[in-house]
């Protein structure tokens, strides 16, 4: 992979540190795959290292920062512009569309949204191209508990993990006129029976090993999600939570982190102060894509509206990246620059903040899976 | 119980203590509440207790409420208080303190003065009434807030499908409706039980419910077989189960009814629900049964006297008056739609006049009215009252019909529906005569919360 790489600069042979007096900062290398230099590597909102560098052993990170030593036969690549973390989409239904519910029935908690996928769609290379280099695979709300949710990278077909979640919907579209339950109540009721009865990842979610992801866009239906995970004592994530922020008491009361978006020109405004009030709150948030439906490049453009309506800048990068590695039960592998944590990362043009800045190439466990070319 | 006689020189008929068990906490504070609050409110002295040294000897007593936040503290000045729970105050002063009505105390003669107190916790307004309760009020109308996978959902609470966020409860609670009985939409023959709700408050069960189970919710008539079919073929959907006509809704009425009854002798013919019949064939549950029409009033008549139902109310029951005879020999209740100017009311066409209401009155029918949850001004609880009375009912009769008997029937009179020492502090303050078409709701008091300011311009 990395002969083909066609970056900036290429191959500039950095003199290796052999000085051993150097102050205990000053990191030393003696051995890796390869090295990135960046003008500025964007670890978070206040944390830019100015010509920083990466070095990839392994698919792994091997070192991240300003005062790097590496020995001499470590080749080293220069990007000027960006660098940072590849971005984390926590609500995807990309290369599965019909297949991540099964609707037949209202539970199927034993069913694997890992079964539905298939890391040659073409959905994961239009995530790529955003940036987005780990994705969670989630139902698309219709059933009442759809199965368990899937953590992958967008390149190279890595499970991050199969069970991240216990899907769950207590939204309006989980009612279906064809079987029970047909109501905000008996939809109350049934998920109670199923969690009563405790079989299987319902079980799993109970005794607190699995956490849940509980749609809820609607207030009243927010408001009965987190009634039913306090009683129930899931921890986990809302999906939706549209204007869950004017509930901000009740959602950090119940712990529940909340996945929001997509956002878009138009949204309604309500929503996006929504967001601003829940990090007021200190309530854990990421973004849902729902991809394909819609565009994987919907999340930098949800941050952004956010950050309009006064966002900070660390809760809309993390919601990217480092909290939503949190929230996918990923966060050991990816999310943040850090050595040890796989080699996702993504070259830019500019601040990743900022929607002008454009995504130059994409790399996925050390390996190159987007753009390079000039 | 406490007594302000025995502690008091006040006359029995200035001061409003109607006993409610279950209240010994609350004279107390009513002693330490209008000891405190008439002194401290400079009330003209004719409204003052007269009794000398009170002031002084209950002045200990009154610091706790004197400590609590200013907020939860309230004096309402009214040259009318029309209690629902007797004869109305000319000149009246009710003390509220921590969400519930403290003293409610009268000046026969009717009070002229004026105070020039500015303190903000003091309001000056015409009339005061009960907070409203409309038993009928339809603001849960979602198809999704009734389980329709099956006809009889008896076991279902209504109250795990609210939506606080609907902006229809602002919007009574604003008109003066501070209480509702939030029943099941009646896309079902039984679609579950209702709950006395407030209108007001954090949007969440836990701070607005008052009763839970108040009503197990039936509906007569065309609207539970509203786009059912037989069935043909592979059934599809929900649509295709029975019942398609109103034999079809009485029976699965009768049917549910009698199932209870055999599964009270037969653990094996026990069923989910059977215990919620049971109760309502006992009394402990009262049932609110939908019927606009003559025959839909009659079917609901001959299923309460056949399973021998103790209560019973017929809801939106527009031709009521058309069967009077049946409304005295089963003592079921009655529930008025709102009412129109044309007679014509309700989609199947039922046809009551202004008039009704005074007979039921005159024929002894406990009778309540509703607004049916409507967006339109001219349709809301507050206006009925009057459109009850044009057709030739008495004041009173028509304020109980909006307050207490609401209240009653719902088994809430014990917190609520009357202005009375001890109940919650949910109170409409009036422009003028309560009801007339020239008055308004310009205040509302919502568990001792004034959500609506007379005081403001609104």
């Amino acid at each position: 992979m990395i002969a083909e790489i066609a970056l900036v600069a290429l191959a500039t042979v950095v003199p290796g540190g052999s000085n051993t007096n150097e102050p205990s900062t000053r990191v030393r290398v003696q051995s890796a795959d390869f090295a990135l230099k960046a003008d500025k590597i964007f670890i978070g909102p206040h944390e830019v290292i100015e010509n920083g560098m990466l070095v990839v052993e392994e698919g792994k990170i091997r070192a991240v920062g300003a005062d790097i030593d590496i020995a001499s036969t470590i080749p080293v690549f220069e990007h000027e512009g960006w660098l940072s973390a590849g971005l984390v989409a926590s609500h995807s239904q990309s290369g599965g569309r019909s297949e991540v519910t099964d609707g037949t029935r209202a539970a199927l908690p034993a069913a694997k949204l890992v079964h539905a996928f298939n890391p040659d769609h073409s959905d994961f290379e239009k995530a790529r191209r955003s940036g987005i280099t780990t994705m969670l695979l989630a139902p698309d709300g219709s059933d009442v508990i759809a199965g368990v949710t899937a953590v992958v990278k967008t390149g190279g077909g890595q499970v991050l993990s199969d069970s991240a979640h216990l899907g769950i919907s207590m939204q309006t579209r989980a009612l279906h006129y064809d079987r029970a339950p047909t109501s905000w109540g008996g939809l109350v009721e049934f998920l109670q029976a199923e969690f009563d009865a405790g079989l299987g990842n319902v079980g799993e979610a109970q005794a607190g090993r699995l956490p849940v992801l509980i749609e809820a866009w609607e207030r009243h239906e927010v408001s009965r999600a987190l009634a039913f995970a306090t009683k129930n004592k899931l921890s986990g994530a809302i999906r939706g939570a549209t204007r869950a922020g004017e509930q901000s008491d009740a959602m950090s009361a119940s712990g529940m982190a909340a996945i929001v978006g997509p956002f878009r020109p138009g949204s309604d405004l309500r929503a996006l102060k929504s967001v601003v009030l829940l990090e007021k709150a200190g309530v854990p948030l990421a973004f849902g894509v729902d991809a394909p439906g819609n565009s994987p490049d919907s999340m930098r453009l949800s941050s952004a509206l956010c950050l309009r309506e006064g966002l900070s800048r660390v809760a809309a990068w993390s919601a990217m990246t480092s909290t939503a590695a949190d929230l996918l039960g990923v966060e050991k592998r990816v999310g943040r620059l850090e050595r040890g944590r796989d080699a996702d990362f993504v070259l830019w043009s500019g601040d990743p903040l900022e929607l002008s800045s454009r995504v130059l190439s994409v790399w996925i466990d050390g390996a190159q899976v987007h753009g390079g070319q000039q | 119980m406490f007594s302000f006689k025995s502690a008091t020189a006040v006359s029995p008929n200035r001061v409003l203590n109607h006993s409610t068990s279950g209240m010994a906490h609350i004279g107390v504070l009513s002693l330490a509440a209008i000891a405190g609050s008439l002194s401290y409110h400079s009330i003209p002295a004719k409204l003052a207790l007269g009794a000398s040294g009170l002031d002084a000897s209950t002045s200990a007593v009154a610091e706790p409420a004197a400590a609590t936040p200013a907020a939860q503290k309230w004096l309402i000045r009214a040259d009318e208080v029309h209690t629902a729970a007797g004869a109305p105050l000319r000149g009246g002063v009710i003390s509220v303190v921590n969400g519930k009505i403290a003293a409610v105390v009268g000046a026969p003669g009717g009070d002229d003065s004026k105070s020039d107190s500015d303190d903000e916790n003091t309001i000056e307004v015409f009339a005061v009434t009960p907070g409203m309760i409309d038993l009928g009020a339809r603001l849960v109308t979602h198809p999704d807030a009734v389980e329709q996978s099956t006809e009889a959902a008896v076991w279902m609470r209504v109250s795990d499908s609210l939506d606080f966020f609907h902006t229809g409860w602002d919007r009574e609670l604003r008109s003066g409706v501070t209480a509702v009985l939030a029943s099941p939409p009646d896309n079902d023959v039984m679609g579950g039980l209702s709950c006395v709700v407030k209108t007001g408050g954090a949007p969440e069960l836990e701070a607005r419910l008052v009763k839970q189970d108040a009503a197990l919710r039936g509906s007569m008539g065309t609207q539970p077989s509203m786009g059912n079919t037989p069935a043909s073929g592979t059934p599809q959907n929900f649509y295709v189960r029975r019942p398609a006509t109103r034999m079809g809704v009485e029976w699965i009425f009768r049917k549910s009814f009698y199932d209870a009854i055999a599964a009270q002798s037969d653990p094996e013919r026990d069923f989910e629900g059977a215990d919620v019949l049971q109760a309502v064939m006992r009394g402990e549950i009262p049932m609110s049964v939908q019927a606009w029409l003559t025959q839909d009033i009659r079917t609901a008549i001959f299923l309460k006297e056949e399973f021998k139902i103790p209560h019973m109310w017929v809801d939106a029951a527009a031709e009521a008056w058309k069967e009077p005879d049946l409304l005295v020999r089963s003592k079921i209740g009655v529930v008025f739609p709102p009412f129109s100017f044309n007679g014509r009311v309700g989609r199947e066409g039922g046809f009551l006049t202004f008039g009704a209401a005074k007979e039921m009155h005159e024929l002894g029918v406990n009778f309540a009215f509703s607004g049916h949850g409507t967006r339109d001004v001219a349709g809301r609880l507050a206006q009925q009252p009057a459109l009850a009375m044009r057709g030739g009912l008495n004041f009173q009769a028509a304020l109980r019909a909006a307050t207490i008997n609401p209240a009653r029937m719902a088994g809430v009179d014990d917190r609520l529906g009357s202005i009375e020492v001890g109940k919650d502090a949910d109170l409409v303050l009036w422009s003028g005569r309560p009801f007339l078409p020239t008055s308004r709701v310009v205040g509302v008091i919502l568990n001792g919360e004034l959500v609506l300011d007379p005081r403001k311009d609104s």
